[in-house]
């Protein structure tokens, strides 16, 4: 008998019960016995030569067991695409590095790039232990000057920060189609303006943890939270001269993570304090330290200029950009290249000339967050395109409709899109939605005698699923079918990372629905590099849509094995979507997407003219997901991006001075609280289903975050008439802008 | 070594006793000394609420909270909200609710929740918006925490 499948039903997430009775264990909460505890020392100045690192002090100090450096590092380098950064900065002796490590021996020159920058990791009997040991710890600096502003970066005499990156540009992309300034010069009205985009922290609730020890097999094991367990191994093993297997990663419970968890924090060091005293060692970063020690959204600087005829046909486009890498690449040249692709927005234009860079600077390395590139090069697309509605007098809605993509439009990379663009369709449904009749209101300012304005503003956006620009994507799984007759028993092991998103759940769901069996009869064996091929990393809307590949071909196989009598049945399924190329380098030409998921946005804002705060009322959201594998998380994962997508237009503001942290807590990063929130969040989930990839499925979780900004600066605009071209749209920065113009 | 304080308290339920530092919190006494690491430290600071308790019926956040200051208290923690059998009314509708993703912060959410509705079980949207607002969660969006408290409440939203 067909079983009914979970797919599609809003089932209770598998992990739920654990957590809602604080049984689940985060990296954080574990234990071992001997186990022993470790501190990082942080650089903590921007940038430095170091002259002599003296440990002795620290290491004689009782319950102390070892503090390891840089020249402890048997290959003194880590990087996501590049190995540009090193494990921890070594000292410089006689101009020679310490002994034994770095492939490149001219990029670890003892230097000191940015305040998060590792110098040490001590590991002692206790915490406090660790703590004091690290505080006696003697570095001799010799401080440099710390360059921090993109400008300031590209001008040719400026100090060159890392040997790889002449000019401190990491990467270029340039993109030629038509030809604008013919274009420009035939336009009726033309909008150009500067745009500024700051940082933004990952800021999930669980800081870095980790626990480290030898695996009863001798494996160099690591409990950590991370994105991506074979990546994690693949590093470790690079940087500590190890072969593969023997590096083990599991990843517990994540607390979050949203891209920020992309690249290596406590992974390597760990392993190596473990691995060296052969003992548990566990850490827990404090917030700050979390803070100083990962990666950030990119700052963006961007130049934008759009022209269109009076009739509302968009027919030139040109950006200049600039993203703020910090001084190694982590993923920078891929945030680049989604920033190239979204940056003049999922439009039909004729003439497009982008000219984009990734810069080295001292502040905090910049990498992966929920929507990598593309709220940045939305943000000014869409604000772009939202000032052009007004300058001509068309519904911006309409204006849209008339421009945007169809299966087959030709893309700034002069290929067309792939077939399934659903934009139209999704425009409309967000855009015919009807408001919430009797929303409570938020209430969350009540200044009396000030004048409130109301306002709405929209926005859409797409994003491409996967790794891009010649990547090659893939992602495995293993099916393995116990029973005589008829199938007891289904074990389907994959490594994909449950972050909170609910991944493991919707595993379960697909492989339901792959091999018509209920619930009880699929055991899920997960997120350990012992028990499953990689599934690539949790991110770029990918995991779903790859893991669905995965999941599916693996039942094929062993289903087909089934019929032919094997009793049990083991197959493995690695899944390849359609290959990616690179962009030419000087006409952008290329095919670098698998495939897209589009979204739009209405926002419903009130400002308060005299203090500049703004309260959303009413946001609606259209996503289409091609098929919504649980519907319940996915409005989950649309609400929660948008609390995101609001922090990074209006509230986080992560400072720094001269590469100095100065928003380092909670207190002073400010995240949005339930007050900070909209009266309601309006999901519409469009079912469009994806003919690229398997069941239809879309990837989506970046999506709802990427237009939250243009979306409420439109709305801004149509309360006030002010537009503000700098994000976030603090209090401060929206009653400077009011001032100016009342 | 300062010298350590003995405490006696009662945690769910139970009669503990342990040894802290002056300068220890309640949250570090809880995790690090009794292994108890349902209550989780998101910032340390009194900003996120994730290692809220119960201290005598009062919410608070343990991290600002001196294990020192335990001395005749009652504690309750998440492991002591669910009855010995099935989930407490709070649990059991985070579940329905999908009113957590990462879950680091539900276990602080459904101790402040249960705070409320122990002194005002039928509180308004707003009322338990406000009550709320000291909790920070990075992943669901609030909403439907919010919904998850109401229809515990038996109030429709
Ligand atoms: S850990 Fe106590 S409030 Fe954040
Ligand atoms: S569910 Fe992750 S912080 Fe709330």
């Amino acid at each position: 008998m067909q079983q009914p499948s979970l797919l599609g039903q809003s089932i209770t997430r598998i992990d739920a019960r654990a957590k809602v009775t604080g049984q689940a264990h985060y990296p954080g909460d574990l234990t071992m016995p001997g186990m022993a505890h470790a501190k990082v020392l942080f650089a903590r100045r921007p940038h430095a030569r170091v002259r002599h690192i003296d440990i002795s002090a620290a290491l004689a100090l009782p319950g102390v067991l070892g503090i390891f450096t840089g020249a402890d590092v048997p290959n003194n380098e880590y990087g996501l695409v590049l190995f540009d950064a090193p494990v921890m900065v070594s000292e410089l002796e006689n101009g020679n590095l310490a002994a034994g490590n770095a492939q490149n021996l001219k990029l670890f020159d003892g230097i000191v790039r940015h305040i998060g920058e590792k110098m040490a990791i001590i590991v002692a009997e206790t915490e406090k232990i660790a703590e004091h040991a690290r505080s006696l710890i003697k570095i001799n600096y010799e401080d440099l000057p710390a360059i921090t502003d993109i400008h300031e970066a590209i001008k040719p005499d400026a100090p060159q920060l890392h040997p790889h990156y002449p000019g401190n540009v990491i990467q270029r992309y340039r993109v030629r189609r038509g030809d604008v300034e013919a274009a420009f010069a035939q336009a009726d009205v033309i909008i150009e303006d500067t745009y500024w985009m700051g940082a933004q922290e990952h800021a999930y609730l669980q800081p870095e943890a980790g626990l480290a020890y030898i695996d009863e097999t001798g494996r160099l094991t690591i409990q950590v939270a991370g994105q991506w367990t074979h990546e994690d191994q693949a590093q470790i093993a690079h940087a500590l001269k190890l072969p593969l297997d023997q590096v083990r990663v599991i990843y517990p419970a994540i607390g979050g993570a949203f891209g920020g968890r992309e690249d290596m924090s406590v992974q390597i060091v760990l392993c190596l304090a473990a691995q060296r005293l052969n003992r548990p060692v566990k850490i827990i970063w404090t917030r700050e330290e979390s803070m100083i020690g990962h990666h950030k959204r990119h700052p963006f600087w961007v130049h934008a200029k759009l022209g269109a005829t009076k009739d509302g046909k968009l027919v030139a486009a040109k950006i200049n950009g600039m993203s703020d890498a910090g001084p190694y690449n982590y993923t920078s040249n891929k945030v680049l290249g989604n920033f190239t692709g979204t940056c003049v927005g999922p439009y039909d234009i004729p003439n497009v000339a982008i000219d984009s860079a990734a810069v080295v600077t001292n502040n905090i390395p910049s990498g992966a967050f929920r929507g990598f590139g593309a709220p940045q090069g939305l943000f000014v697309a869409e604000t772009q395109i939202n000032k052009m509605a007004v300058a001509l007098g068309i519904d911006p809605v309409e204006l849209r409709r008339r421009n945007c993509w169809h299966d087959g439009t030709i893309t700034p990379f002069n290929t067309p899109v792939p077939p399934g663009c659903s934009l139209n369709e999704v425009i409309s449904a967000c855009a015919e939605n009807k408001k919430l009749e009797g929303a409570a209101p938020n209430a969350s300012f009540s200044i009396l005698n000030s004048k409130f304005a109301k306002g709405t503003g929209f926005a859409c956006g797409h994003k491409n699923i996967g790794f891009s620009f010649g990547y090659p994507e893939n992602s495995a799984c293993t099916v393995e079918l116990h029973g005589n007759s008829e199938i007891e028993q289904a074990i389907v092991s994959l490594a994909g990372a449950d972050c909170g998103q609910g991944a493991h759940t919707a595993f379960l769901q697909i492989a339901s629905e792959a091999l018509s069996l209920p619930r009880e009869k699929i055991e899920l064996q997960l997120s350990d590099t012992s028990t499953s091929g990689s599934s690539g990393s949790a991110s770029a809307s990918r995991l779903t849509y790859m893991t669905a590949g995965a999941i599916v071909g693996a039942a094929k196989a062993a289903l087909a094995k089934w019929q032919d009598e094997e009793r049990p049945v083991k197959m493995h399924h690695v899944y390849r979507p359609r290959p990616t190329t690179q962009i030419h380098p000087q006409t952008g030409e290329g095919d670098p997407n698998i495939t897209y998921a589009y979204i739009a946005q209405s926002a419903e804002v009130e400002v308060d003219i005299a203090t500049g705060q703004v309260h959303v009322h009413n946001l609606v959201c259209a996503d289409d997901v091609g098929r919504a594998v649980n519907p319940q998380q996915i409005v989950g994962q649309i609400e929660g991006a948008v609390s995101q997508g609001l922090g990074y237009a209006m509230l986080e503001n992560f400072v720094t001075e001269g590469g100095y942290v100065k928003t380092a807590h909670f207190s002073t990063y400010l995240i949005p609280s339930v007050l900070d929130m909209p009266d309601r969040v309006q999901s519409i989930i469009i079912e469009h289903p994806d003919p690229t990839g398997t069941l239809g499925i879309r990837g989506m979780a970046e999506l709802p975050l990427m237009i939250v900004a243009p979306a409420i600066v439109a709305a801004i605009h149509n309360a006030t008439g002010v537009w503000v071209n700098e994000l976030p749209v603090t209090p401060d920065r929206l009653r400077q802008a009011l001032k100016k113009q009342h | 070594m300062s010298k350590k304080i003995q405490v006696s308290t009662t945690i769910n339920g139970e009669p503990v006793e342990f040894l802290c530092e002056s300068n220890q919190s309640l949250l570090e006494v809880l995790r690090d000394g009794l292994n108890m690491t349902g209550s989780k430290e998101g910032c340390n600071n009194g900003n996120c609420g994730a290692c809220s308790v119960l201290m005598d019926g009062r919410l608070v956040n343990s991290c600002l909270v001196l294990g020192a200051e335990c001395e005749d208290t009652k504690i309750t923690t998440i492991e002591g909200i669910a009855p010995k059998e099935g989930l407490h009314p709070l649990q059991q509708k985070f579940l329905e609710h999908a009113a957590l993703q990462c879950g680091i912060c539900t276990p602080g959410f459904i101790v402040a929740a249960k705070a409320l509705l122990d002194t005002n079980p039928h509180p308004t949207e707003h009322e338990v918006r406000y009550w709320l607002a000291g909790n920070l969660c990075r992943c669901t969006g609030y909403d439907k925490i919010i919904r998850a408290v109401l229809d515990t409440a038996g109030v429709s939203s």
